[in-house]
């Protein structure tokens, strides 16, 4: 019985039926460019690039129309038409920070404050120096240095034992330090649910502008529909803002829903 | 609003401008080649090649078909903006730091660095029939600067006068007939990094290390607004459509790499040109901005930083919102 000839394992076959790249697409569709290319990456690995590229008509004058005509020169010479994604990108999103001047200025003030009453003696807690102060070396000097001794003293029978492992993150929860895991400020973050689908950042931002300066917000959407996925974080600039925010969008009405809002609560793993 | 980033230098980026139209962005950068972007999508139109050292300054003329680059190869170039090809190139003594063609495009300015025991000077040339003998003929007027180097410089009203800006901080303004000094003032304390006019040329505004952008009236120099920051301005540019100046700059390039990217400052600040009011902060950048640009429609800009990049911002429509 002839033997079929078999080249290699079904394993081997289906690598070398797709072993080379399928060829880059374009499609025109309704106003947009989707180019489709297939590479390699780093790691040997296959990778599709979709980009998106929007189709846009603009009336311009005839010398600006004729100079679209040119032809590429120098380092450009053999780029196809269109922007060449080696030296065109696109960045990521970025906003323009809105400055309130008179906040600032406010909060400077509080430092120049804080810099005027450093001086601060320990013994008579007047404004100048422990070192220059007139009572130095008096009763009250001492008094104070006993007092401490006693303070340190209570402090060291009061620690935990040594040797007891404690993990670095329950260190810093005993301290009451920054909170959160990330180390951000989430006082004055509120989350706003029972969102619409179609809800954009544009909305959102629309919708809290005129409560208050917001820092960051993040509207959750889908992976892969890209529609909102019905709930948004905000953080606010300050705390009486992101209260007031929750005051008033708390059974708001907006886009046939009632949405709800409430402070943010922090990670619980 | 999301920039585009357009990366065609090796080096930090030293100029940008656009044409008159607008739809083409020229940049400059220390690498040795400038290169011309379409505005609108960041395509790169090409590279101009033939300079062998840093370019420091370019212009365009309002025709967009000539381009003048000054260089630290000791020469300034003409080129055709259509092809990347050479017209002239005309040699100097140093490095050539600024230049500008006049409003009607008929003549050129460009001024040399003092140094190599050369003082800074100040070249007028007839570009109308640029060509390859144009570095043979002499320049129609020729200024030495005795004291200060010029570090920035602008064509006053009607072609008839020149302004320059100083290492020292002085800002004079040269009758180019008569070919002498006709009033200079000391309002900054710093070296004028960078100077722009006003769109339709009654006032400029000056960056300057002295951490200050200054506004000045063009004919009589007076100074009219201040806008202060805490770090050297390497660029300030005025809109065309609002009453806004933006400023760029940051911590001195020596001293980038031992600071953080948060206290650097090395966000393009929006300031209100007339109440002198810093309004709106603009990231982007990981290194200061050596030269802003704003289209001559108001409603983008470009900056050019440190490093390397040039990101072309267009404006959200909340910009165009009263603030006031």
């Amino acid at each position: 019985m002839p033997a079929p000839d078999i080249k290699s394992s079904w394993a081997d076959e289906v690598e070398l039926d797709y072993g080379g790249l399928p060829p880059p697409t374009e499609v025109i569709e309704n106003g947009f460019k989707y180019v489709t290319e297939y590479k390699y990456n780093k790691d040997d690995k296959k990778t599709k690039v979709v980009r998106t590229y929007k189709i846009t008509k603009e009336v311009v004058p005839k010398t600006v129309a004729k100079r679209r005509t040119w032809a590429k020169f120098g380092e450009s010479k053999n780029d196809k038409p269109g922007p060449n994604s080696q030296t065109t990108m696109v960045a990521e999103e970025i906003f323009m920070q809105i400055l309130n001047t008179k906040e600032e200025e406010k909060a400077n003030d509080n430092l120049l404050d804080l810099t005027k009453n450093i001086a601060k003696c320990r013994i008579c807690n007047g404004e100048h120096w422990s070192v220059n102060c007139p009572y130095k070396g008096t009763s009250m000097d001492t008094n104070l240095m006993e007092k401490k001794a006693s303070a340190a003293a209570a402090a060291a029978t009061e620690a935990p034992k040594p040797g007891k492992y404690v993990p670095p993150f329950l260190k810093d929860s005993q301290k009451g330090g920054m909170g959160g895991i990330r180390g951000r400020d989430d006082t004055a973050a509120i989350r706003i649910s029972n969102l619409s689908e179609s809800m954009t950042e544009q909305d959102l931002e629309e919708l809290i502008k005129r409560i208050g300066q917001h820092t960051k917000m993040y509207l959750a959407r889908d992976k892969n529909t890209g529609l909102c996925k019905g709930f948004a974080y905000v953080h606010f600039r300050q705390r009486k803002d992101a209260a007031a925010a929750i005051e008033i969008l708390n059974g708001h009405g907006y886009d046939h829903l009632i949405l709800s809002a409430e402070w943010s609560k922090p990670q619980n793993n | 609003m999301r920039p585009l980033m357009l990366q065609g230098h090796e080096r930090s980026i030293t100029q940008i401008k656009y044409n008159r139209e607008g739809d083409l962005l020229f940049s400059c950068s220390k690498d040795q080649k400038p290169n011309v972007w379409y505005s609108n999508n960041g395509e790169r139109l090409g590279t101009y090649d033939g300079h062998q050292g840093a370019i420091w300054c370019l212009d365009v003329d309002w025709t967009t078909s000539k381009l003048i680059t000054g260089s630290g190869d000791m020469t300034t170039k003409i080129w055709d903006v259509e092809h990347g090809l050479v017209i002239a190139s005309i040699p100097a003594k140093s490095s050539v730091r600024t230049c500008n063609f006049s409003y009607s495009g008929n003549q050129a300015a460009y001024t040399t660095d003092k140094a190599m025991g050369q003082n800074s000077e100040l070249f007028i040339i007839d570009v109308r029939t640029a060509d390859s003998s144009l570095a043979e003929q002499n320049p129609i007027l020729r200024i030495p600067m005795l004291q200060s180097k010029i570090t920035s410089m602008l064509w006053g009203s009607l072609d008839e006068t020149i302004i320059t800006g100083h290492d020292n901080g002085q800002i004079s303004i040269w009758d180019i007939r008569k070919g002498r000094e006709v009033n200079s003032v000391n309002d900054h304390t710093g070296s004028i990094n960078d100077m722009q006019m006003y769109k339709d040329g009654t006032m400029f505004v000056t960056a300057s290390k002295d951490t200050t952008a200054k506004l000045f009236d063009s004919e009589s120099l007076m100074c009219l607004k201040t806008y202060k920051t805490e770090r050297p301005v390497n660029s300030a540019s005025i809109s065309p459509i609002m009453d806004h100046v933006v400023l760029g700059g940051g911590q001195d390039a020596m001293e980038v790499t031992t600071t953080s990217t948060k206290a650097g400052k090395f966000d393009s600040r929006f300031f209100h040109l007339i109440y002198e009011e810093e309004f709106a902060r603009l990231k982007g950048h990981f290194g200061p901005i050596n030269s802003l640009a704003f289209h001559p429609d108001g409603r983008s800009y470009a900056s050019g930083g440190e490093d390397g990049f040039v990101r072309v911002n267009t404006f959200d429509s909340t910009y165009y919102e009263p603030l006031f």
